[in-house]
């Protein structure tokens, strides 16, 4: 029995040293809780040991109210239903961070033994995103304050074993995860509070130690990053999104109208819609080779998802060109074959293939498909606003007024069209000089595609 | 006269031949009969070609050894040209001035005038100096001490006039070359647009012929054009409309002479250069100019042509060029390494001074032999086609110039990066050698293209044979292979009992034979493994130009010394220590490139060196982050 009493005491001294490690950082982060103050004596130990009974003797009145029976069950979600009302009282004027941490103070000094602190924490979590402080750090350290320090530190080997305090530490686990979820990265703080409340080795300080090994390393991984702000402005936006879609660096992002609201001599409100494009030169070189006796078409809407906010852009492409009718593009071998260079031939006259040893290439199968001449994204998704952009288009690409434009457009999202409806303008009367002409240029070319289609 | 004329016949049919060679049996009857016919003229002429035959492991010693000489007459001769003409460099020519006003002053033009320099190879007949391209070699060396002036000379008679020179008639020569020769009238070469480099197929230039078809309109503009500001006659390259044999309309380039009194002729703003800033370079633009039909060089639609040949045949000089200005850098930087005083010790004395001055020897040296070898090479009757040989001198002598001029600046230290010390104008001079003429980047592939296609045509039969599984073939191949790994002694005949390399050089002349053997190994190895999408591979075409410049300096090295020992020239044995030097450092880069050629693209770095590329161009930026970013 000696030797295990020695061991009891290692394992004792061992617990104590985060305390001492940390006692600096107590005595700024832990106001209430704890009556005494560790040294390192053996007396120390027995006086610690005495508070860790008392602190047993806590949990074993708290734990089974949680686990037992219905009256006890609908006693805690009354709990829960109490912290959900502390956070609505809180928010009726205003969410945000400051009403947040308020919130989590007025519960800090409600109860000098935090009682229902596990409720609390799980409530405060499911209230974050409506606060807007989900991915704020201060405030998950702020909550992870909440639990009492030092009380759910294992002190022998058999506790260390048993997962110690299990509702606490799943409490805090849950915590780490929503802020991995919504990708926050613990600080140092967080690291000194968790080793505080459930020791060195405990459940929530692995969690964040396998955090903090992968979040860093996975931090970069996507190679086409979503700002977490995106921008406000419509037009900003559908810039950001196009060039994020076309991903060339050469295309050129045009903007053919930008969202005014105008009142007509009858008093009515007009609000224009934005309409921005984008293209490349390759596709432009592509479009200028289209044969204007095949219709191009405009479809839509396609959605794109940037983090929770959906966009929707339309596409200006042509069928895939049957193989019968592609042009076979004349070569003069003056011009391109190996004379092509005044310097050097640009192909060698031989009868040999490269060797299979020196075939790095993978057999790739192409699927040909049409070819997407632009893409746009407007306010609306009406006929006669994608026709404004078309006109548009056609200034830096004149063969499309020699191309029947036929508008392929899916009913879309039903918010895009119940914000169709009511922004629709009255009538092509209200429109400025510019809008009708492209109107008719829309009609006679539609006109065209169903010429071509019969 | 008419011999001269009889060469640029037979010059210009052999490289039409090889424009046309890919289309025999095709499409053109024509001028395959018409070729033949041509072929019967020059019975005489010599078909060997020495650095083709090394792809296919040739060493045909008889094109290069002895080293050309030239007969004393004419030695006396050129020496006549060159005392004058380097007193006028010497004493008229103000390079800084020059540089600082980024103009040549009229004095100094008129002197070169007077001495006859705008009209070097031009025949007597039209009041030309009639010099060889040895002779031309040799005067380039003084003419390079001043890079303005050089290449203010070049673009005239190099480029400028030699279209007319080469493939113009009789009319037009005796209407043009006079003036020309004199000076009176400077010339220019238009061939560069805005959206044409090297690609004929981009110019957009247009020549358009009037309705009563006696002129021609040309529309377009012409940028970086060297004598653009001030040139009375340029050589323009302009698309034409040809109707072909099935009655097709078909867009060729053509060559016209143009002059400036045509009217509808604008030069741009003279362009401000890093060096050879008192050359005229601009802008020109034309609108509307009448040029009539009796301008057009050559026939309407072989302006192609035309521009190879003329781009062809002026890269030899360069070398000697080259070599001529590093001469002039040992001058001034030996004088100063052997008076500047560092730790009570000479400049002079330390190791790695030492090591530039060698290196600027060596370099001068193999420019030298390289240039006048391929001069002397030209200059011989029946003109083998010598622009293989022409553009390697001209890659080793810009590659070696830029080297050269910044150890000599490195001599001097910061004195050499002040503009107190010509050095600085050196170095942005000799930076355009890399560029101009065609970059240095696109002569490699042109050297090592034109060999592969050379070696193809010959290999293609047996290569195909050792695919299809010939047992026979592939143990010969694998007997050559084995012989070369365990003896690597090859006997080409440079030594022995027939040899043309002096004795003291036989250890050379051994280095130099093996490397011909395993490049022929190497290139056999190539074109089993690519074919003919060895186009694409750049960084193996690359290594193969390298080898190949190496090979042939070797050549140039081993033979000019060989003579000088053999008739005992001054200093000869500088020259074989030169010689050896060269070899020996050559034969090991040598051997070090063509063992990264036999190995697939995973090992010799080069799948890594074009991914990293790939990569960066792909963002078009440095991709890395910064070493002080931090993720936690």
């Amino acid at each position: 029995m000696n030797s295990a009493h020695i061991l009891l005491r290692g394992q004792c001294v061992r617990c104590l040293v985060p305390y001492v490690r940390t006692a600096v950082q107590q005595a700024v982060l832990f106001s209430g809780g704890l009556p005494h103050r560790p040294t390192l004596s053996s007396t120390c130990v027995q006086v610690h040991r005495a508070v860790h009974v008392s602190c047993r003797y806590n949990k074993n009145r708290t734990v089974p109210s949680a686990f037992k029976g219905n009256n006890e069950d609908a006693k805690k979600e009354k709990a829960l239903v109490a912290h959900d009302d502390l956070f609505e009282r809180a928010g009726k004027d205003a969410k945000s961070k400051a009403t947040f941490n308020k919130v989590v103070d007025i519960f800090n000094h409600r109860d000098k033994r935090r009682r229902g602190h596990v409720e609390f924490i799980y409530a405060a979590l499911k209230k974050m995103p409506e606060f807007g402080v989900e991915r704020d750090i201060t405030v998950y350290n702020k909550i992870l304050d909440v639990f009492p320090k030092e009380v759910f530190v294992p002190r022998n080997y058999i506790q260390r074993m048993f997962y110690h305090y299990p509702r606490q530490q799943d409490c805090a686990v849950e915590v780490l995860e929503q802020m991995e979820g919504h990708g926050v990265m613990p600080n140092v703080e967080t690291k000194v509070l968790l080793i505080q409340i459930f020791g060195e080795k405990s459940q929530p300080v692995r969690k964040y130690q396998r955090t903090t090994y992968w979040f860093p390393r996975f931090k970069h991984a996507n190679p086409f990053p979503v700002p977490h702000q995106l921008p406000e402005d419509p037009v900003d936006l559908s810039r950001f999104s196009l060039a994020r879609i076309a991903n060339d660096r050469d295309a050129q992002v045009t903007v053919y109208q930008i969202p005014y609201t105008d009142l007509t001599e009858t008093g009515e409100v007009i609000e224009e819609p934005h309409i921005v494009g984008i293209q490349s030169p390759d596709q432009q070189s592509l479009l200028a080779k289209h044969n204007p006796n095949r219709p191009v078409f405009v479809e839509g809407p396609y959605p794109l998802w940037l983090r929770k906010t959906c966009v929707y852009y339309y596409v200006l492409k042509a069928d895939l060109v049957p193989p019968e009718e592609k042009v076979k593009e004349y070569i003069d071998p003056e011009m391109v074959g190996p004379e092509q260079s005044l310097y050097y031939p640009l192909w060698l006259d031989l009868d040999l293939q490269r060797d299979m040893g020196d075939d790095f290439s993978f057999k790739v199968e192409n699927l040909e498909e049409g070819a997407v001449y632009a893409m746009c994204m407007a306010g609306q998704g009406d006929q006669a606003t994608l026709a404004r952009w078309i006109s548009g288009l056609q200034e830096t690409n004149p063969i499309l007024g020699q191309i029947p434009t036929v508008f392929r457009l899916d009913s879309g999202p039903t918010e895009l069209q119940d914000t169709m409806e009511s922004q629709r303008p009255p009538g092509p009367d209200a429109e400025a000089e510019h809008g009708m002409e492209s109107d008719r240029v829309t009609e006679e070319e539609h006109l065209g595609g169903q010429r071509v289609k019969q | 006269m008419s011999l001269n004329r009889l060469f640029f016949l037979s010059n210009s049919l052999k490289v039409g031949r090889r424009l046309i060679r890919p289309q025999i049996g095709q499409t053109r009857k024509e001028p395959l009969s018409h070729l033949q016919v041509q072929r019967s003229i020059k019975t005489n002429s010599r078909n060997l070609a020495y650095a083709k035959d090394l792809f296919l492991g040739k060493l045909n010693k008889d094109e290069v050894f002895p080293y050309p000489e030239i007969t004393n007459e004419e030695l006396e001769e050129i020496n006549q040209f060159v005392v004058p003409v380097e007193k006028f460099f010497n004493e008229d020519v103000d390079s800084k001035r020059i540089d600082h006003e980024a103009k040549i002053p009229p004095e100094t033009l008129n002197g070169l005038k007077e001495l006859g320099l705008f009209g070097i190879q031009v025949p007597e007949d039209y009041g030309g100096l009639g010099l060889s391209n040895t002779m031309y070699a040799r005067l380039g060396e003084i003419i390079s001490l001043d890079g303005s002036i050089a290449v203010t000379l070049a673009a005239h008679q190099a480029i400028g006039l030699k279209g007319i020179l080469i493939a113009g008639n009789e009319e037009q020569k005796a209407k043009y070359l006079p003036k020309l020769a004199t000076g009176e009238n400077v010339a220019a070469f238009c061939l560069t647009e805005p959206g044409s480099g090297s690609d004929a197929a981009s110019i957009q230039t247009k020549a358009t012929l009037t309705e009563d078809g006696t002129h021609y309109l040309l529309n377009g503009s012409k940028i970086w054009i060297s004598n653009g500001g001030f040139a009375d006659i340029m050589t323009v390259f302009a698309r034409t409309e040809v109707v072909d044999k099935d009655g097709q309309k078909k867009d060729k380039i053509s060559a016209f002479i143009v002059e400036r009194a045509f009217g509808g002729i604008t030069s741009g703003k003279p362009e401000d250069k890093l060096g050879i800033r008192g050359s005229n370079t601009c802008e020109v633009t034309f609108e509307d100019t009448k040029v009539p039909v009796e301008n057009v060089i050559g026939e309407v639609g072989g302006g192609f042509k035309v521009a190879m040949n003329i781009l062809n045949s002026g890269r030899f000089s360069m070398g000697s060029a080259g070599a001529g200005m590093i001469k002039k850098l040992i001058e001034l930087t030996a004088e100063y390494a052997c008076t500047r005083k560092q730790f009570n010790k000479k400049l002079s004395d330390f190791g790695m001074i030492q090591e530039k001055f060698a290196t600027m020897a060596l370099n001068a040296f193999v420019m030298e032999s390289m240039a006048y070898l391929t001069a002397g090479m030209m200059d011989r009757p029946g003109l083998p086609d010598c622009s293989l040989e022409a553009a390697m001198v001209k890659v080793f002598s810009s590659d070696g110039g830029w080297v050269c001029v910044s150890e000599a600046l490195q001599v001097l230290g910061g004195l050499g990066y002040t503009k107190n010390y010509p050095y600085e104008r050196y170095l942005r001079d000799c930076r355009i050698l890399l560029i101009f003429e065609g970059t240095n980047e696109i002569l490699r592939m042109y050297i090592a293209l034109t060999g592969m296609q050379y070696a193809g045509k010959v290999l293609t039969g047996k290569i195909k044979e050792m695919k299809s599984g010939n047992v026979g073939v592939a143990f010969e191949i694998m007997g050559n292979k084995l012989r070369q790994t365990l003896g690597r002694h090859q006997d080409l005949g440079l030594t022995g009992k027939d040899g043309v390399v002096h004795a003291s050089l036989q250890d050379s002349a051994k280095q130099l034979e093996e490397n011909v053997a395993f490049f022929s190994s190497t290139v056999e190895g190539l074109l089993y493994r690519f074919g003919k999408s060895i186009v694409d591979e750049q960084l193996i075409l690359k290594r193969v130009a390298d080898v190949l410049i190496n090979m042939y300096a070797m050549t140039a090295v081993l033979s000019r010394s060989s003579r000088s020992i053999s008739i005992g020239l001054r200093n000869h044995d500088h020259e074989v220590l030169l010689a050896n030097t060269f070899c020996a450092d050559a034969y090991f880069k040598n051997n070090l490139l063509m063992t990264q050629l036999q190995k697939n693209s995973p090992e010799n770095n080069d799948a890594n060196i074009k991914k990293i590329a790939q990569e960066v161009l792909e963002k078009r930026a440095y991709v890395c982050s910064h070493p002080l970013e931090r993720t936690l």
